[in-house]
């Protein structure tokens, strides 16, 4: 082993210096000589005669020098650069077939590699925490209630973390938003409530200062917080001395005990945190800590070295079977199912990666084709220099390599070049990407993925390459030779073609029919009806400082005062508040009873989504009321409690019955338990997401369910930037520390809900188009390449009398006949390919018969117009050119 | 290339320049050429040239050195010496042919006697 290693290195050494090795042998090579032909003379011969004898005891000259350079040299190198010299020289001396082949392939290899740089960050690269696969997050099911996982209750988290032994640790978190005031303008930031574990758990180490202690989390600690590095910069202007000192959150004095470091991520929010608080000190969030029954909390849970997922499964399934016996009334039906952190914070952008990533490999694939398929032209027109090479000796794995070669450099050029796109192409995907998608690992073109798209290149240069060197290295020697200025077509070359262009068309049908599914979704989407207007309708959040703000009066009288005064603003008349609005917040799902029915079986319930409303809510929104009447001024918190129901609630429970004037037991603690009477039905409402029907809803009277905060919609004609101006002026009248925030247009909510099918629908698209104009490409081509292989015979039918519409029909039969086969293919490859999209689609089937014909139609006519302008040119041979053409 | 010729054959010429250098010291290439020629007793007679890419094997694989040097006839000619390494080489290779040309004789004998 180490006597090759410094063979290798002395071969590489006189590689270097070839002269100097050179020079020394023929040195030496020449005293051996002398002294031969001295010993000769002493044997009596003349001068001439041992010079002569010497030289063929010694051995060819030549060949001697060879052996020796061989030895020395490093062969296989040498000939790969010598190969890769030439390669360069033909591509160089076609610039048109090069330009063409390395833009093909550098879209291919740039749009693979910018896709996986999203796929490898999102779904491949592990979480940046210490050892992520030991990271679980645990949620409770209730298959009964048909509730496949939620968070847990603060009582159940810390029965968890008590009595199980699989985990070293566990922690809860959750995330809203609160006020932040003092030092310079009120704003509002994304809090992440945490139990004190979690820095513990994740295992990181802050900028300055400490992390969480578990004492911060006991009831009737100091209030603690954590600043983000982007908040400790920006807001507080990098002082170095911020911990220890004060902050204001949602009016209530925090101290800030240590700085997170930028590249820190919080499990769970796409969007960066830039507060941390632990639980018990949250305004909202810590009044739920002693229900059983409030499941408000995520769990995050390490798992101790050399446990299982399965102990810790069965170990968890133990915990909750004790649970569901000692608090039967909030436990019972209510299971543990552990989940890789990681998988679960990916989610169902997975499929969508995945579907994006298979279908720019496919277009990766047509690139490849269609180089193939320009390689196998000119390797044909070079054909009779390989004959020629071939008869004077050199070997078929010789020649194969030195094409290999050749493509190699193609490859690589093309690789490059892609990979200079991708660093393009990420940036302009990184305006695309929907926030929906979890950037836990940021997506950039890091080692890795460069490591990708070169290995891409050099399989993609072998993948075209080997088509024409297999072709090249069988090539039948004599035959080419003899056919002397005809270059040699072989039946099987024209078979190659042809399949590569059926290839091409079967794929691209793959690659259209998703995209037109996808497309027809995305239309089907955009053009469902929410149930309400969205021109015209913005929306406004002000939050109050729950500290300061702190009884269900003061929220009332803010909001009713808010409303006065915004409304006396000219062109904001129509405004109402409401919690929380439909798509643009999060929903609300509560329990309710209808009062009379017999009670329900226990572990069993009824949910439909709340929402809180001012009168004017319906009005502004333009939700239809379909029976008895809206919210009016007269309902109050000391007037009767009223409710309003949608019409999907009204048909699923009280069906065949007149619901105005049935009463319903629902609300928030501490309003749990009150009764309110149904005064009317309004229109469903999708309030989840455009994607899913309404389910049933029920509203309440803002006045008779305050909030803590005033999330407004106006409608207005006025532009968003001025009504925002005016409520701003309004609010600082009432109270200069409130922070106006999340000024938007409906409009604009609603399309960027719908972020995520747009993205992958563009891209699709993208790809889809690419694919058609490779195949147009490749088809024409093809079929060029065969007319003009065919100029003789076509001018020989032609000097015979052939009319020209005889000829183009020949030759878009040629045309006709792949597309046929292409589509035949492609129909069993789209058909199997689309059941993978099956949970992307939205109100289209996989099998859409519309797509499929529409697609089918669109390649067939693209195919023909590609085959028409190389058949035109045919007719216009003229027979006499054309019989001497060869 | 090299190497489509027989590795015995050539691992032979290898192991005769070995022994060569380790009993007769510094030789040029001429010397081991005509030394090897005279303890064959003439039998072997090879192209004296194909002496060179056996000791430009050898130099590689840092069993023997190099060095220009003056013969007797006051001419300048590269000497090869065996080295530590190379000396350690020709003792297991040695062994091994030992071993071998033993084991063949003894099978020749038994195939003889039948």
């Amino acid at each position: 082993m180490f006597a090759w290693i410094r063979a290798l290195a002395s071969r590489t050494q006189a590689w270097l210096s070839p002269h100097h090795a050179d020079q020394d042998f023929e040195n030496e090579l020449e005293t051996h000589l002398e002294m031969l032909t001295e010993e000769n003379v002493r044997r009596g011969m003349t001068p001439e005669e041992a010079r002569r004898t010497a030289r063929i005891r010694l051995g060819g000259h030549t060949q001697l020098k060879e052996t020796n350079r061989e030895l020395h040299g490093l062969p296989i190198l040498e000939t790969f650069l010598q190969d890769m010299r030439y390669g360069f020289r033909m591509l160089r001396k076609n610039p048109g077939f090069t330009a063409v082949a390395i833009l093909t392939l550098a879209l291919g290899i740039g749009a693979n590699t910018a896709i996986f740089s999203v796929v490898y960050a999102v779904l491949l690269k592990p979480l940046p925490y210490t050892n992520p696969e030991q990271l679980f997050t645990a949620f409770q099911a209730n298959t009964q209630q048909g509730i496949a996982e939620t968070g847990c209750s603060y009582p159940n988290f810390e029965e968890w973390r008590a009595q199980n032994h699989v985990f070293s640790e566990l922690a809860g978190i959750l995330g809203h938003q609160l006020t932040l005031t003092g030092r310079g303008e009120p704003s509002v930031v994304n809090t992440s409530v945490v139990t004190p574990e979690l820095f513990a758990l994740l295992d990181v180490k802050p900028l300055a200062g400490r992390i969480f202690f578990p004492q911060d989390g006991k009831q009737g600690a100091a209030p603690v917080a954590l600043v983000s590095e982007d908040l400790w910069r920006g807001r507080f202007g990098a002082d170095p001395k911020i911990t220890g000192t004060s902050i204001n959150l949602d009016k209530r004095p925090f101290t800030v005990i240590g700085i997170i470091p930028a590249a820190f991520r919080t499990p769970f929010f796409s969007t960066k945190r830039e507060v941390w608080i632990p639980l018990v000190q949250d305004p909202l969030f810590s009044t739920f800590m002693p229900q059983r029954g409030s499941h408000f909390l995520a769990a995050i849970g390490r798992l101790k070295p050399g446990v299982s997922v399965a102990q810790a499964q069965a170990e968890m399934d133990a915990i909750s079977g004790r649970l569901a016996g000692e608090f039967p009334a909030e436990n019972k039906g209510w299971t543990i199912r552990l989940v890789p952190l990681q998988k679960e914070i990916v989610g169902d952008v997975r499929t969508e990666l995945l579907v994006l990533l298979g279908a720019v490999g496919l277009v990766l694939l047509l690139a490849c084709a269609n180089i193939a398929n320009l390689l196998l032209t000119r390797a044909t027109s070079r054909s009779k220099e390989i004959a020629v090479r071939t008869a004077l000796g050199a070997r078929r794995a010789r020649i194969t390599r030195q094409l290999l070669s050749e493509t190699a450099v193609l490859g690589l050029l093309g690789g490059a070049t892609g990979i200079a796109l991708a660093y393009w192409g990420v940036k302009a995907l990184s305006s695309l990407l929907p926030s929906s998608l979890p950037q836990m690992n940021p997506i950039r073109v890091d080692y890795f993925v460069l490591g990708f798209a070169l290995l891409l290149s050099a399989i993609a240069g072998v993948a075209f390459g080997l088509v024409p060197a297999m072709f090249a290295a069988h090539a039948d020697i004599q035959n080419t030779l003899r056919e002397g200025a005809r270059s040699g077509e072989s039946r099987n070359r024209r078979r190659a073609h042809s399949f590569l262009a059926v290839a091409e068309i079967s794929l691209a049908m793959v690659l259209l029919v998703t995209a037109g599914l996808l497309l027809r979704s995305f239309a089907n989407l955009t053009s469902v009806s929410p149930g309400f207007d969205v021109q015209h309708v913005m929306k406004a959040d002000i939050s109050l400082p729950r500290f300061q703000y702190s009884t269900p009066q003061q929220w009332t009288a803010f909001s009713d005062e808010l409303l006065a005064r915004i409304q006396t603003e000219p062109g904001l008349q129509d405004s109402a508040v409401v919690v929380p609005r439909p798509i643009a917040d999060g929903q609300v799902n509560l329990g309710f009873y209808i009062v009379g029915n017999p009670p329900l079986s226990t572990g069993t319930s009824r949910t439909a989504n709340y929402v809180a409303a001012s009168p004017d809510y319906f009005r502004v929104m333009g939700i239809p009321l379909l029976a008895g009447r809206l919210f009016n001024q007269d309902d109050i918190s000391t007037a009767p409690r009223v409710s309003v129901i949608s019409k999907t609630m009204a048909r699923l429970y009280f069906p065949n019955q007149d619901p105005l004037g049935k009463q319903l037991k629902f609300g928030f603690p501490p309003d749990g338990g009150a009764v309110r009477e149904i005064v009317g039905i309004v229109g469903d409402v999708r309030d989840v997401s455009l994607g899913q029907d309404p389910g049933p809803m029920m509203y309440v009277p803002f006045a008779q369910a305050p909030f803590w905060g005033a999330n407004v919609v106006v409608r207005s004609t006025l532009s968003p930037s001025s009504v925002a101006a005016a409520i701003r002026l309004e609010v600082r009248k009432m109270d200069k520390d409130l922070p106006v925030t999340d000024v938007a247009n409906l409009q604009d909510l609603i399309e960027a809900s719908v972020a995520q099918p747009r993205f992958r629908t563009i891209l699709l698209g993208l790809f889809a188009a690419m694919a058609l104009v490779l195949a147009a490409t490749g088809i024409f081509g093809v079929i060029s390449y065969s007319v003009s292989q065919q100029t003789r015979e076509i001018g020989i039918r032609m000097a015979l009398g052939a009319q020209s519409g005889e000829v183009l029909r020949q030759v878009l039969k040629e045309g006709a006949r792949m597309v046929a086969v292409g589509l035949a293919l492609g129909l069993m490859g789209s058909l199997a390919a689309t059941r993978f999209i099956a949970t992307l689609l939205f109100g289209v089937k996989p099998a859409d018969p519309l797509t499929f014909a529409a697609v089918a139609a669109m390649l067939t006519i693209v195919a023909l117009v590609a085959s028409y302008i190389p058949a035109r040119r045919a007719t216009r041979v003229d027979p006499m050119v054309a019989l001497r053409y060869e | 290339m090299p190497g489509g010729k027989s590795e015995i054959l050539q691992g032979t010429l290898d192991l005769m320049v070995l022994k060569t250098l380790e009993a007769m010291g510094p030789l040029h290439g001429y010397g081991i050429a005509r030394r090897i020629e005279q303890i064959s007793e003439e039998a072997l007679q090879i192209n004296q040239g194909t002496i060179y890419a056996s000791l430009v094997r050898l130099i590689q694989k840092r069993w023997i050195s190099g060095a220009w040097g003056t013969s007797d006839n006051n001419r300048k000619a590269k000497f090869y010496s065996i080295t530590k390494a190379g000396r350690k080489q020709l003792h297991t290779e040695a062994q091994n042919w030992e071993r071998i040309s033993g084991v063949i004789g003894r099978v020749l004998r038994i195939a003889e006697r039948e």
